[in-house]
């Protein structure tokens, strides 16, 4: 039976936990049957380190530096549950174009048809989601990816971040470019981070995915090599990446999101940020009281 | 550090931006066709670090299909090149440009290198100035000048090729300056047909009166001896509506030289005496021995002119009596001078095809509009054929065919309205032209041979 291949990009800042969540994501998949890959378009060429024990594989860029002609299969690494393994990689830092590498990878699979061949189902892109150039564009455009997710936690910089994401999403929508599925909140634990993450959905009209709290368990599991579901497969973190994969492997409809214009997110955030400083203070003199 | 200043585009200074797009049949190619500028200098060997096809393409256009000039020493065929792809952009071009310039100086015999950069390394942002640096330091005669086409054209090309050289070639400088000597900056070597000639009737001129010349391009220049001597000069003389008054200004700040700038280059005796006679007052020769040189150039000039009176005067079958140039600014200015002040042509249409920058088009304009004391032109700047051939069409050339002075892109056209062309600027893919000149006293006759060969084979 041919299968439908799904493909879907996870973008956000660096350092948000693009790489952990996605690789959280590709182990649940694996785990109940899908056949996965993940491809880490980001020059740290890290993102499927959990799934290889902590081992950093060899990107498809590091392999043309050597060669003018690379066969993708010598790019691909299998790793936790048979999940296929891909690392676009990039220049030095300083040289060259990250935005044309990150292009060549991606054409370089889609030309040698492996996906068709490897028989995958899902196909999980993990982008570098400031949207610097139109080579980290390259999976929103010409419709490689269909759905894009943005992990963002309630930090100002993460949600800049994603609204930019909004904005490139919203150029290339009527050229057959991806659609928005929604926003996977990371590092959410408390009341007032929630507030926040929940209005900017609110406002740009953006459904939130998942709710992933920050977590001791997601270090322990990184510092030995794994995933949480690997190493934690018990864990109650574990069940939040199942639910967030159960739900992206079902997810079948998205939007062009609305992003805010820059004067708009720069109202809005001084807006938070106003309400920050109230709640501190309201803080501070309580315990003051109570000393 | 050769970064060239982005020019404003007049289509960001005016609401009418759909001017600007495509353009139909060029007249000029882009920035890094100024490797033929360094290749223009004697023993100069451009080196390029760009795609494949960029450097060709400029040859071929510049060099061959304009007046089949050739490549020069070091220029068309010769010029190294990187010949980037996938490769250099993704990881940078710089290691290929070292291993390029290494390679090259074992191979080519060159007084200097001059690296021109593409749009590949300029878009990637290659630090080509540290590749280029490192080889200086070690004593290598090399420069670079950032040339990405998306920078400019041609024009803009060369300042930045002139500029890189004075800075990153001839350093400070406090001697003695050499009165009597002047550095030439005038027309752009192989865009325009028929520079060898021009630059060797203009040196010609200049030493007539006593003046010592830094030509310094094309086949009269002694080579990078004379950029050596630019700060010795007592002057620069910028002949030419605009360009090299950047590298004039450029001199002035490094070296505190003055500048004499005449934009109208001389075609024929009235324009040829008043050259003469501003370059000789500036420079502080004189006035005698200058009125000498000129009664003698006039003297042979008007003996020709004297015979070519027959055949002006009776040639019934009739002579066209409206013009219209289509080219350069320089050459433009000059041709309508020389045949409305001279000739009594009537000028119907100008049109100014190389893009100057926006800050010196109010200036050309005045140029045209002073055409004579009671003749003022105004002229358009079109870069695209298309609607340079409509305004032609629709321009006013009475009740005779009319003579176009442009280029082979004219051809068509001008058969259409039953007319004559001569073929002056790029393209001139009709012309072989080797040290032809059409300006000074002598070039004016080579000019007035090939208009009126023209006319009267156009029944033949
Ligand atoms: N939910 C979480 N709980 C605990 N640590 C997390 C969580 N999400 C991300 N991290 C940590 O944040 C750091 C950066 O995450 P990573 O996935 O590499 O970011 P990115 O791929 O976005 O650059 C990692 O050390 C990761 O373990
Ligand atoms: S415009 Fe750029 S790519 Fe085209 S020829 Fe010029 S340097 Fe090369
Ligand atoms: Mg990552």
């Amino acid at each position: 039976m041919a299968r439908k291949l799904k493909q879907i990009a996870i973008y956000g800042k660096g350092g948000i936990g693009k790489s952990t969540t996605t690789s959280n994501i590709s182990a649940a998949l694996a785990e109940a049957g899908y056949k996965v890959m993940q491809f880490g378009a980001d020059p740290k060429a890290d993102s499927t380190n959990t799934l290889r024990g902590g081992e950093y594989i060899p990107s498809v860029l590091d392999l043309l530096a050597e060669r003018r002609r690379v066969d993708a299969y010598e790019a691909i690494f299998e790793g936790f549950g048979g999940i296929y393994c891909v690392e676009a990689g990039g220049p030095q830092p300083g040289v060259g174009c990250a935005g044309r590498g990150i292009i060549t990878a991606v054409e370089l699979l889609k030309q040698q048809r492996v996906f068709e061949e490897l028989n995958i189902d899902i196909v999980i892109y993990d982008v570098l989601g400031d949207v610097v150039c139109g080579g980290f564009a390259v999976p929103v455009r010409e419709g490689i990816a269909e759905h894009v997710f943005t992990v963002s936690s309630s930090d100002f910089m993460a949600i800049y971040a994603a609204n930019n994401l909004f904005r490139g999403i919203e150029r290339f929508s009527n050229s057959g470019g991806a659609l928005l599925g929604g926003i996977i909140a990371n590092s959410i634990n408390t009341e007032f981070q929630r507030e926040i993450i929940d209005d900017f959905a609110a406002r740009t009209d953006t459904p939130i995915v998942q709710y992933v709290p920050r977590s001791l368990t997601v270090t322990q599991a990184e510092l030995s090599g794994r995933t949480t579901i690997e190493a934690a497969p018990q864990s109650a973190q574990a069940d939040v990446y199942r639910q967030l994969a159960k739900r992206i492997a079902d997810h079948t409809e998205s939007k062009v999101p609305t992003p805010l214009n820059p004067q708009q997110l720069r109202e809005w955030s001084a807006r938070w940020a106003d309400h920050l400083v109230a709640a501190e203070r309201a803080e501070a003199e309580r315990s003051r009281e109570i000393a | 550090m050769a970064i060239l200043a982005l020019k404003s585009r007049p289509t960001e200074i005016t609401p009418d931006a759909d001017k600007s797009g495509p353009i139909e049949l060029v007249r000029y190619v882009c920035a890094i066709g100024a490797m033929q500028s360094a290749a223009a200098i004697p023993r100069v060997v451009p080196i390029t670090h760009c795609g494949p096809g960029c450097a060709d393409k400029q040859y071929m256009n510049l060099a061959f299909y304009n007046g089949f000039q050739g490549s020069g020493y070091g220029g068309g065929p010769v010029v190294p090149s990187t010949n980037a792809s996938q490769r250099e952009v993704i990881f940078g071009g710089a290691d290929r440009l070292r291993e390029l310039i290494e390679s090259s100086q074992t191979v080519l015999d060159a007084d200097l290198f001059v690296v021109l950069t593409g749009c590949i390394p300029d878009l990637v942002g290659d630090d080509v100035g540290s590749v280029v640096r490192d080889f200086q330091k070690k004593g290598v005669p090399i420069v670079y000048a950032e040339t990405g086409g998306f920078r400019g054209n041609n024009f803009t090309g060369h300042e930045a090729v002139t500029r890189a050289i004075i800075e990153q070639y001839l350093g400070p400088w406090d001697g003695v300056r050499e009165q009597g000597l002047v550095n030439l900056w005038s027309l752009l070597p192989y865009q325009n047909t028929f520079w060898r000639g021009d630059l060797e009737e203009i040196k010609r001129l200049l030493e007539s009166i006593g003046l010592k010349v830094n030509v310094l391009f094309g086949p009269d220049s002694a080579g990078l001896s004379e950029w050596r001597d630019i700060p010795r000069a007592q002057f620069n003389l910028v002949l030419s509506p605009w360009l090299g008054l950047a590298t004039a200004k450029l001199l002035e700040e490094r070296y505190d030289q003055p500048f004499l700038h005449l934009p109208v280059l001389p075609i024929g005796a009235r324009q040829s005496g008043e050259f003469l006679r501003q370059v000789a007052a500036f420079a502080g020769l004189p006035a005698e021995p200058v009125e000498q040189v000129i009664v003698r150039e006039e003297t042979r000039y008007y003996n020709y002119i004297d015979g070519f009176t027959d055949f002006y005067s009776e040639y019934w079958w009739g002579l066209p009596a409206r013009f219209a140039v289509i080219g350069d600014s320089a050459y433009n200015l000059a041709l309508t001078k020389f045949l409305v002040t001279q000739l009594g042509l009537i000028p119907a249409k100008q049109i100014v095809t190389e893009d100057p920058p926006v800050e010196h088009r109010d200036s050309i304009r005045e140029q045209f509009r002073a055409i004579d004391h009671d003749v003022s032109v105004e002229i358009d700047f079109i870069e695209d054929s298309y609607l340079i051939h409509d305004a032609i069409r629709k321009a006013d050339f009475g009740h005779k065919p009319p003579i176009i002075f442009g280029t082979t892109w004219e051809r068509d056209l001008v058969k259409e309205m039953k007319g004559s062309l001569i073929e002056v600027g790029f393209p001139a893919s009709y012309e072989v032209v080797l040290s032809r000149s059409y300006v000074g006293y002598r070039g004016a006759l080579s000019l007035l041979e090939r208009i009126y060969s023209t006319v009267v084979s156009h029944s033949a």
